[in-house]
């Protein structure tokens, strides 16, 4: 039996071979969700799905497209917000 | 090609430059122009561009200056790359490597056995104490 603290599903489970072959099972963080668009909802291209840890190490042009609203809006809606603002002022 | 022509003014609506308006300069193609203003001069698909009711007058194959011009006339913002200000070069210097001064042996030793004795009474008097 392993540890209470493995027993919950907070971590995730990854099966490891041993030299001896034996299966090992290491417990390792999950992943945090995939950003998503805040109109859309699709899932956002350019921005990396890391923990905080590795999100830190970065540089802030890896971590969100260097476009107006990049990391909250896909390109596709703000491409209409844009044009739909456009035409409604003229 | 009557809504893009040259001195058409635009909004920009992908890439970095994307929400900033921009003049077209030059038709390169059915559909690409060539733009400037308050984005990168660039090259540009028709896909990527807003036509707005406004047009500019542009002298033919306008330069980012006389754009700029006209831009700063109409008090739009304009797009400037600075050039990065390259520091003169520095003339290197030989650096001197200077022998690190070494401790005689026999002063170490000297120093070592000062801080033995000077340990070993102290712990002596608390064995005797417990």
């Amino acid at each position: 039996m392993v540890r209470g603290m493995y027993r919950s599903r907070t971590l995730r489970r990854v099966k490891v071979k041993a030299p001896g072959g034996k299966v090992h099972i290491h417990y390792r963080q999950r992943k945090p969700q995939a950003a998503k668009c805040a109109y859309c909802l699709k899932p956002l291209a350019g921005v990396p799905r890391e923990n905080a840890k590795v999100m830190q190490s970065l540089a802030k042009t890896k971590k969100r497209p260097q476009r107006m609203y990049g990391g909250k809006l896909c390109g596709n809606c703000l491409k209409g917000m844009l044009q739909r603002k456009a035409r409604d002022e003229q | 090609m009557i809504l893009f022509s040259v001195g058409r003014l635009c909004l920009k609506l992908a890439g970095r430059d994307a929400g900033r308006k921009c003049v077209v300069v030059e038709i390169l193609d059915d559909s690409f122009v060539l733009v400037d203003g308050d984005v990168r001069r660039k090259k540009v698909n028709l896909k990527h561009l807003e036509p707005l009711a406004q047009t500019l007058e542009l002298p033919n194959n306008a330069s980012h200056e006389e754009v700029k011009k006209v831009f700063e006339k109409m008090q739009l913002p304009v797009w400037d790359t600075k050039k990065k200000a390259t520091p003169a070069r520095q003339k290197k210097v030989k650096k001197v490597h200077e022998a690190p001064a070494v401790e005689p042996k026999e002063a170490k030793k000297a120093a070592k056995k000062s801080k033995k004795e000077a340990a070993e009474p102290s712990a002596l008097a608390e064995e005797k104490d417990n």
